[in-house]
């Protein structure tokens, strides 16, 4: 009931890149998540772009699972004409942290990616300008939203 | 970067200290009158929100989360609810979602009124209209103190409903207010809408058409002034804007009069939201309790509330404990500015438009900050 067009995108990926995709599903009406291999990012996302068209970013995150030792990209995707979210998600290992940007297939992830940048440590290779977006120029912290990240109030510690 | 800038390139710093500027750093680089680029340059305000999320419990995080916005901030806190209720399984009793479309379509008046004054000053200082707007959100300003007990920063919502009942005996001068706003907004669009020095101003300044609002990332007024019908409250109705009926307003201009007109509009579709919603409000319980302490499930959701900068989305993922795990906030603002950033590629921009085509976006930088 009410989810046939999540199931015909998820059927679209799945027959077009069976080896791509590690998971794919429904999480609830209007909203799709699909893990690819990092390998794949660039043509998978070609494809849910001009093929699905998944033509805007709502924004970029990742997820910091420090006991799995990866990291999790998500690429929040929005089909403005099927109203349709779609988490693009990519793992990577916590050592090395490095993914492809996307900004040749969206030019809106721009910011979302420099966010990430800062935020995780996550290099988006082939993004122009991965420079400080919110923190100082001169922040020698290290990366906020990891979790080992050590703050310090009591609670966070 | 441009093949015209050849000739002298002078780059002005505006902000962060400028009194127009907001908590915002804005480079524009001129060659004589013409922008060839604006790079805002943000994070004056970042206080590192989904830092402090992961470490609340969803009661006490819409607190924190609400700091995003403090003239939005039932709309910001709709969104951190409804995802902490999603993965919950939970849904608030109808009344209580009656009470909070009232409380976020009052705010989207707020929200709206203040960004519509800050825009009238940046089209060539005109204070009336920031002072009328000012003085016109007051008495909304008191039915939120008498619903909530406080002016604003309400921390009302709560998972599993609202923290206090509608207190039906303000029912009438809710709608006497409402009445005395029409009015108002009547008095807006002969003063302002129709003024000659206005429309000079904002008409084909910072044209955006609707596939690059689309490309870029445009988000809310800023996409529907494009003429692109996308609103979280008819794609993906929440609570019980199914309910209520409402239009989408859309511009095709794509200008800043158009994008600051469908603000407008959105007021008048406001006031027939609450009307509606206080005349239709059932009786009946406004909260499920839930604890504090309470486990949340393992597992996740992605919650969309169109507030009044444009879709919010707030992505919780909960590993079992009474903390999510992980909160990521996908902010309207942020997208709104990278739109700002890319405007001189798409369109001519002059100096003097710099401030109209900004405020026609009503940037809150705390939002894209976080």
């Amino acid at each position: 009931m009410g989810e046939e067009t999540e199931k015909k995108i998820i059927e679209a990926i799945k027959s077009n890149f069976q080896d791509a995709i590690e998971e794919a599903e429904v999480l609830r009406p209007k909203r799709i998540s699909i893990t690819v291999r990092n390998n794949k990012m660039f043509e998978v996302a070609r494809f849910l772009r001009d093929r699905l068209k998944f033509d805007y970013v709502l924004s970029v995150g990742a997820v910091d699972y420090i006991k799995e030792n990866r990291f999790q990209v998500i690429y929040y995707l929005l089909s403005s004409k099927e109203k349709v979210v779609l988490m693009l998600r990519t793992n990577i290992p916590r050592d090395k942290p490095f993914t492809p940007s996307l900004i040749s297939v969206w030019e809106a992830v721009n910011y979302h990616e420099r966010e990430t940048w800062e935020m995780f440590g996550i290099t988006f290779k082939g993004h122009p300008n991965l420079t400080r977006l919110l923190l100082p120029e001169d922040w020698e912290g290290g990366y906020p939203l990891r979790k080992d990240f050590k703050l310090s109030s009591s609670e966070g510690g | 970067m441009s093949e015209k800038s050849s000739k002298q390139v002078m780059r002005i710093s505006w902000g962060p200290q400028h009194p127009m500027s907001g908590q915002v750093r804005i480079l524009i680089d001129t060659d004589g009158e013409r922008v060839l680029n604006i790079i805002p340059d943000i994070g004056f305000t970042h206080r590192g929100i989904e830092k402090i999320l992961e470490n609340r419990n969803i009661v006490q995080g819409v607190v924190p989360i609400e700091r995003m916005v403090m003239v939005d901030t039932a709309n910001i806190a709709l969104s951190y609810v409804r995802a902490a209720e999603e993965i919950l399984g939970i849904e608030p009793p109808k009344r209580a979602q009656y009470i909070r479309v009232i409380i976020c379509e009052v705010c989207r008046i707020l929200s709206h009124l203040y960004g519509f004054g800050l825009a009238a000053e940046a089209c060539g200082g005109y204070p009336a209209v920031f002072l009328w707007s000012t003085a016109d959100r007051e008495p909304f300003l008191d039915l939120m103190e008498r619903i909530t007990g406080t002016r604003w920063s309400y921390s009302f919502f709560v998972p599993g409903g609202v923290y206090a009942d509608f207190p039906d005996k303000i029912k009438e001068k809710f709608l006497a207010t409402l009445e005395y706003f029409e009015e108002r907004l009547e008095a807006y669009r002969r003063a302002w809408f129709e003024n000659k020095i206005f429309e000079s101003r904002a008409k084909d300044v910072g044209i955006l058409k609707p596939e690059d609002a689309i490309r870029l990332g445009a988000a809310g007024p800023n996409l529907r002034g494009s003429g692109v019908a996308l609103d979280v409250r008819k794609d993906e109705p929440y609570e019980v804007y199914d309910e209520i009926d409402f239009r989408v307003i859309t511009q095709p201009e794509g200008d800043s009069y158009a994008r600051l007109m469908v603000r407008y509009l959105e007021m008048v579709e406001s006031v027939k939201i609450i009307r509606q919603a206080i005349e239709n409000m059932p009786s009946g319980p406004y909260r499920k309790f839930v604890s504090p302490l309470k486990r949340l499930p393992k597992g996740e959701a992605y919650s969309r509330v169109e507030t009044a900068r444009g879709e919010l989305g707030v992505h919780m993922i909960s590993d079992g404990g009474t903390k999510p795990y992980r909160i990521k906030i996908t902010s309207p603002t942020l997208r709104n500015l990278y739109v700002v950033s890319q405007m001189p590629k798409i369109t001519e921009v002059l100096l003097a438009d710099v401030p109209v085509i900004l405020y026609s976006f009503d940037p809150w930088y705390l939002d894209a900050d976080r």
